[in-house]
């Protein structure tokens, strides 16, 4: 019986259990924000140092942090950092037309998670949330909310150090 | 048998509950929508606010720094 019920509850609990860092990330499919008949998969970024970032085009903070991975990933263009942007948006054009004025060259990849998956797999608890990942597949680190200069300087070096700069 | 029944079912139904009550932060597309705010235009919320500082003679008394006494 008591068995029984400690199986029950660590099943109960893995179901419902978000991932924790140090965790291995699983890789997804989903289709390319500006093409949305290519499918790109987080696998094409293997061996990078990836932050993946969950926002959409309605939430006012992942507005205001976009312009700051722009210019994050502008900065470590040379390097194996990739940012991952995975828009919720109901409609993919707003999300679109919101990127063509901050991120006029396209550097950041862009996925379109119309059924909000990975939201839903990551337990996302706030609007937006970022997730840095290292080059085995490894969660290192969480962000929930917008980042701000402090929060991205710390960012910064934590990049830094998976990097091994 | 009943009561490890009744007791998983307690237990993966308070595991759901939080989904089936809390609006998640993903899917809060609609309530981010201008028409759903408490004052949608922003011109007649300035003069409603107007309006009750001077009816409740409370200064200050919308914003949690000082005021609400009429004595600023």
């Amino acid at each position: 019986m008591k068995k029984v019920l400690l199986v029950a509850l660590f099943l109960c609990a893995n179901v419902f259990a978000a991932p924790q860092i140090g965790d291995n990330v699983t890789d997804f499919k989903l289709p390319n924000l500006y093409n949305l008949n290519q499918e790109l998969s987080s696998t094409d970024f293997k061996g990078n140092v990836i932050l993946l970032n969950l926002w959409a085009s309605w939430c006012g903070g992942c507005k205001e942090e976009m312009p700051l991975f722009v210019e994050l990933q502008e900065e470590f263009k040379e390097s194996n950092f990739k940012i991952l942007l995975s828009s919720i948006d109901k409609d993919p054009q707003s999300a679109i037309s919101f990127l063509n004025g901050v991120d006029q060259n396209r550097v950041l990849n862009s996925f379109y998670d119309k059924e909000k998956t990975l939201p839903k797999a990551y337990k996302c608890m706030g609007m937006p949330s970022s997730y840095l990942i290292d080059a085995n597949g490894k969660l290192v680190d969480i962000f929930i909310g917008s980042i701000d200069e402090d929060s991205l300087a710390k960012l910064k070096i934590k990049i830094k150090s998976l990097l091994g700069k | 048998m009943y009561k490890i029944i009744l007791i998983l079912s307690a237990l993966v139904l308070s595991g759901c509950s939080d989904r089936l009550v809390r609006v998640m932060p993903y899917e809060k597309e609609y309530f981010a929508q201008e028409k759903m705010s408490l004052s949608p235009i922003a011109e007649r919320a300035e003069q409603e606010g107007h309006i009750f500082l001077i009816r409740e003679a409370s200064a200050g008394g919308e914003s949690a720094f000082q005021g609400g006494c009429g004595c600023r």
